[in-house]
């Protein structure tokens, strides 16, 4: 007698049958899976042709690669030749030689005008170096801080925003003060946490500034420090801090309108 | 008969005196005057110098920042208003020039006769900036936090494995500061290698004028590192002719500020 068929639950799904608990499946191991790609890769038939024509493809790209980029030579300096009118005549050439090589007279003697002569001073700003030049002598290098290039935000009052960054370019000596009074500006007060003073004299401080003072325009100065172990870190308002014995040395050299050139 | 022959040894002695004379001041004549094949040449050679020195001239009478590239004393000098700021002893000079697959773009306009203009540098430097914003003045206010301690060049800009100084028209200047370091291990030298000769495929592919030319500039390793972090804004460039007396600023030689053999910072 034939078993009657089962009919069809409400949700098309067959009744679970009795049987083990399902448990975690086991992984197959990293060994066993290799060798099965192995050996369906050995049973997959490559096309000699296709495989020929991709070597070949990847060799002409492959030398296109390494033909591409910059070829680089040694440099040779380019060919002189003759502009403007090109003379033919030896009379012609001869003297325009000679108006040639006075013009290069000429021209090297404005050039070697154009360097500074005596004393000058060079700040390498982003090294916090300071390097006391005469003609093509160095006399001095020395530690230095340049700006620290913060910025600080006033919240309230007037809202201002100063950047503490020192100036890029060429300056001059304007004036030298030997035992320096620094009348405080609006942000080293803010800074500070500070009420701002009415009374200019309360804005008067001295001994901060060091020695010797050389003023070189718009508020900065090549000044002494009380942080002789912060030198070489920009850590000034835009000023150049320089340590007592480099800065005695700048000040016995400098005069007024020696020449500062900031990078 | 003695006076005859007295008489023709003298005469024999003017005429060898005359003609060694006339030999002599022919070779003197021959020395002194160049023909004009060879004052060609030097009339060349004198125009483009002066050309270069007038550029030069110009560039010091103003107020930008300008390098001087001295290839006879192999040098680099980064100069403002006449004043030598830095100089940087260069160990080796090539030009490079695109090509896509072994054909070379060359590009037509002149390169060595003109001042390379706005120079910037490639990774630019990040000025990191710290913002403080002070609390107005009050009687609770508590004291302001001293601002830390700033960090050094060396920490602020850490210098890449290479860089460039881009100039309008396609032109730069190419530092490898890992070429010259004989302490870079091989591994990073490669490294170095593999990643710019991608990008070297990739600008001599799509780049089309942004590296027309370029310079590549072979510094000591402390040097290129000097440059990248001292390398002012919108800078110029002048490459010196050859064939000239030295350049005014003295006789070429190494910074006394930074010489290979120096370890100070």
């Amino acid at each position: 007698m034939d078993p009657l068929p089962s009919l069809p639950t409400s949700t098309g799904a067959t009744p679970p049958t009795a049987g083990p608990e399902p448990g975690p499946v086991a992984a197959p191991p990293v060994a066993g899976l290799i060798t099965r790609a192995l050996r369906r890769l050995v049973q997959v038939r490559f096309d000699r042709r296709a495989v020929v024509a991709v070597a070949i493809s990847a060799l002409f790209v492959g030398i296109a690669w390494a033909g591409t980029g910059y070829r680089y030579q040694p440099f040779i300096d380019g060919p002189a030749t003759i502009s403007g009118k090109v003379p033919t005549g030896d009379g012609e050439l001869k003297p325009l030689a000679a108006r040639l090589d006075r013009r290069f007279r000429e021209l090297t003697a404005r050039l070697k005008t154009t360097a500074p002569r005596g004393v000058y001073i060079v700040i390498d700003q982003t090294q916090n170096r300071l390097y006391l030049k005469r003609d093509d002598d160095t006399l001095l290098e020395a530690r230095c801080s340049a700006g620290s290039g913060m910025v600080l935000k006033e919240t309230g009052g007037k809202k201002r925003e100063w950047v503490f960054d020192s100036p890029r370019g060429r300056f001059e000596v304007l004036a030298m003060w030997r035992n320096p009074v620094w009348a405080k500006p609006d942000w080293a007060f803010i800074e500070e946490g500070q009420p701002i003073p009415i009374n200019p004299a309360d804005r008067l401080e001295s001994g901060s500034l060091g020695e010797y003072a050389l003023y070189f325009g718009n508020g900065f100065m090549i000044h002494g420090t009380l942080y002789e172990r912060l030198l070489g870190r920009a850590v000034s308002h835009g000023c150049v801090r320089v340590g007592r014995d480099d800065l005695r040395k700048v000040w016995a050299n400098a005069r007024l309108g020696t020449r500062i050139y900031i990078y | 008969m003695t006076n005859h022959r007295a008489f023709m040894r003298t005469c024999l002695a003017m005429i060898v005196a005359g003609a060694a004379g006339l030999a002599v001041t022919t070779c003197a004549k021959g020395q002194a005057t160049p023909s004009p094949s060879e004052i060609r040449p030097q009339v060349a050679r004198l125009q483009r110098i002066n050309s270069v020195l007038q550029r030069q001239i110009e560039l010091a009478g103003g107020k930008q920042f300008y390098l001087v590239l001295d290839s006879g004393a192999s040098d680099i000098t980064l100069m403002l208003s006449g004043a030598e700021l830095q100089r940087y002893p260069v160990l080796g000079l090539q030009v490079g020039q695109p090509r896509v697959s072994w054909v070379r773009r060359r590009d037509p306009r002149p390169w060595q006769d003109v001042v390379w203009s706005h120079g910037e540098l490639d990774p630019p430097r990040q000025i990191d900036r710290l913002v403080i914003e002070a609390a107005p003045p009050g009687k609770d206010t508590a004291e302001p936090e001293a601002p830390p301690v700033p960090s050094t060049p060396e920490e602020l800009y850490p210098v890449p494995s290479r860089y460039h100084v881009r100039f309008d028209e396609g032109r730069s200047i190419e530092v490898r500061p890992l070429e010259a370091d004989a302490q870079a291990g091989r591994l990073a030298r490669l490294r170095a290698w593999w990643s710019a000769k991608w990008h070297d495929v990739v600008a001599a592919v799509f780049g089309t004028d942004r590296d027309a030319v370029r310079l590549r500039i072979v510094l000591n390793p402390k040097d290129a590192a000097s440059l990248y972090r001292s390398l002012p804004p919108a800078v110029h460039l002048v490459i010196l002719a050859q064939g000239r007396p030295p350049a005014p600023g003295g006789t070429p030689r190494p910074s006394p500020a930074r010489t290979p053999t120096e370890g100070k910072d």
